[in-house]
């Protein structure tokens, strides 16, 4: 079971001072999948992420990357890992190779150049360039390229199209998957609901450093509350239909229409409206941004 | 190691030109004074009718400033601690949280490169440069020495040179230290500085006055021989000055051993009474 699983985290907590980030996260991420870690700013994505390589040190919970405790054996955990930061920065001193060249020194000189090269050629990417001449989407692309160009066992990219533009962002998108083909597991951080809903097979959602929902992005939407719209041939009374466990009635007109909401499976809804003349119904089937917005609001209502 | 030793050397090598050209200028200078000033007719004179209160604050050496130990004393080793301590303190600071505070220390260690080789790669790094800088100041002191009657050879000249690398590497250790603990790596340069500056200041006044000394003489400065060193090293000080040096850097090394690697600009301290007031 363990060979399966490329990261595992349980009941990760993390304080900075006064400040809690991380307030016990559980989560399994399988090898070879594409996994989207979706959450707002502040959320817990990074301190999670830097849990992971042991640039922090949690204050509890247990972590294991590819089969390795984090804090035991650092070295061999980032050996397997490309690691793209949030906040990219490197040397402004040294031109884009200059840069490479230095993390492929750190990777004992293993690198095969020739790879560095197509990299950097899908990402238009001129290795010549300085460092400090490169806009923010061209450090990002140096940083995507460091971070794939030791074709690495696992993937941690947080906001991984940060700064790119939307042709590049398709670009990255196929890299990744590029990698989950070769095998690799890829662990994303964003808040960018669409591009979590493109590329990830499976997402979870922090939320004050707590994961709320891990699921595949469907299940999430499946399992969301929808509204739905029921028009009845003739006025009936349809307050039985709130009786159905997960239905809530929302509003209704003169008997002719009903207004509900349904949290759940569809099945007992269905079957209960067999007792009525139904003549039209419609279901609102919410996005992932939806529901992630609504995650977000229960926040700011608990707050 | 041997990446992040290279690395730091590459990224020192404009301070180590820049400090070795400046100093190397600077030897050359004196040296090609030496004889010009010690052949000045009535200079021991001169410097006898300053008052005792001055000349005590440059010790023993000045009274010598002809003979070629109480120049090179006087004229360089006197204060070089203080000169190139500048050098050694920045990059003491800066050789870890500087890179922790441009955000770039994060990416470095998502390598696989353990925090033991990270620091002591930079550490050595640091060592070596301090080396090049002290070597080539070396150089523009031997080579035109006998040219110019500065009658010392070159292991005289060399000996002195021992001691100022330790306690370049004392202050350095210092800073480094400093840098885990305090806010920024600025503040690490600052006290480490203060410290610096202040205790070459006492160190001088209490040759004038017998009450600092007993102050002073616990002071990293009073362990440093300067020029005295030509004639003969005291080991037991320069083996202080080392293990001290060494000791701030163990300590500074446990400490990256066991801390978090903050994210630019996190875990800053502020004076609540100096905040600017919100809009």
């Amino acid at each position: 079971m363990s060979e399966q699983i490329a990261l595992m985290a349980k009941g990760l907590t993390k304080s900075y001072g006064k400040v809690v980030a991380l307030r016990g996260v559980d989560l399994q991420v399988r090898r070879g999948e594409i996994f989207g870690f979706l959450g707002p700013n502040g959320a817990g994505k990074t301190t999670t992420i830097r849990c992971l390589l042991d640039l922090i040190r949690p204050d509890g919970g247990d972590v294991q990357v590819l089969g390795l405790d984090p804090q035991v054996d650092p070295v061999a955990v980032r050996a397997q890992v490309g690691y793209l930061p949030g906040e990219l920065s490197m040397e402004d001193n040294l031109k884009v190779e200059g840069q490479l060249r230095y993390y492929n020194d750190l990777r004992g000189n293993k690198i095969d150049w020739e790879r560095v090269r197509q990299l950097a050629r899908r990402l238009d990417l001129d290795l010549r360039r300085s460092i400090k001449n490169l806009s923010k989407g061209n450090k990002q692309k140096v940083g995507i390229v460091q971070a794939l160009m030791h074709r690495p066992q696992l993937l941690l990219m947080d906001e991984p199209t940060s700064g790119l533009d939307p042709l590049m962002q398709q670009e990255v998108y196929r890299l990744l998957r590029e990698a989950r083909d070769d095998g690799a597991t890829v662990f994303f951080s964003s808040h960018i609901i669409s591009e979590v809903d493109a590329l990830a097979d499976r997402v979870a959602i922090i939320r004050q450093g707590v994961i709320v929902e891990e699921a595949e992005p469907q299940q999430l939407v499946q399992l969301a509350l929808r509204r739905m719209q029921v028009r009845f041939k003739e006025a009936v009374d349809p307050t039985p239909l709130a009786a159905v466990p997960g239905i809530t009635m929302l509003s209704q007109s003169n008997g002719m229409m009903a207004h509900l909401q349904v949290e759940g499976e569809m099945d007992g809804l269905i079957k209960a409206l067999a007792a009525f003349p139904v003549s039209d119904f419609e279901t609102e089937r919410p996005s992932l941004e939806e529901i992630f917005l609504a995650y977000y609001e229960a926040e700011k209502e608990g707050n | 190691m041997f990446a992040e030793f290279k690395h730091t050397v590459r990224r020192l090598r404009g301070q180590m030109i820049g400090w070795s050209v400046g100093l190397g200028l600077y030897g050359l200078m004196m040296v090609s004074l030496f004889d010009s000033i010690v052949n000045i007719e009535g200079f021991e004179e001169l410097m006898a009718s300053y008052p005792p209160e001055l000349l005590s604050f440059f010790g023993d050496s000045i009274l010598a400033i002809t003979t070629p130990k109480g120049y090179i004393d006087v004229y360089y080793f006197l204060y070089m601690p203080l000169i190139i301590g500048i050098f050694a303190i920045n990059v003491g600071a800066n050789l870890l949280v500087g890179d922790e505070e441009k955000g770039m220390l994060d990416l470095i260690m998502a390598h696989p490169v353990s925090r033991m080789a990270l620091f002591w790669g930079r550490w050595l790094g640091f060592a070596t440069a301090t080396a090049v800088i002290l070597f080539i100041s070396w150089l523009t002191w031997v080579i035109p020495s006998g040219s110019v009657g500065l009658d010392l050879t070159w292991l005289e000249i060399l000996r002195p040179f021992i001691p100022l690398y330790a306690i370049l590497l004392f202050w350095g250790g210092l800073a480094l230290l400093f840098s885990f603990f305090l806010p920024s790596a600025r503040a690490a340069s600052m006290t480490t500085a203060a410290l610096l500056v202040g205790n070459f200041l006492l160190d001088g006044l209490a040759n004038a006055n017998d009450d600092l000394k007993a102050v002073t003489e616990y002071m990293p400065l009073h362990f440093f021989q300067g020029g005295q060193a030509i004639t003969e090293i005291n080991v037991n000080w320069l083996i202080g000055l080392l293990a001290a040096a060494l000791a701030f850097s163990i300590l500074a090394w446990l400490r990256f051993q066991r801390r978090d690697i903050r994210v630019g600009g996190e875990g800053g301290w502020s004076l609540p009474l100096l905040r600017r007031p919100s809009a």
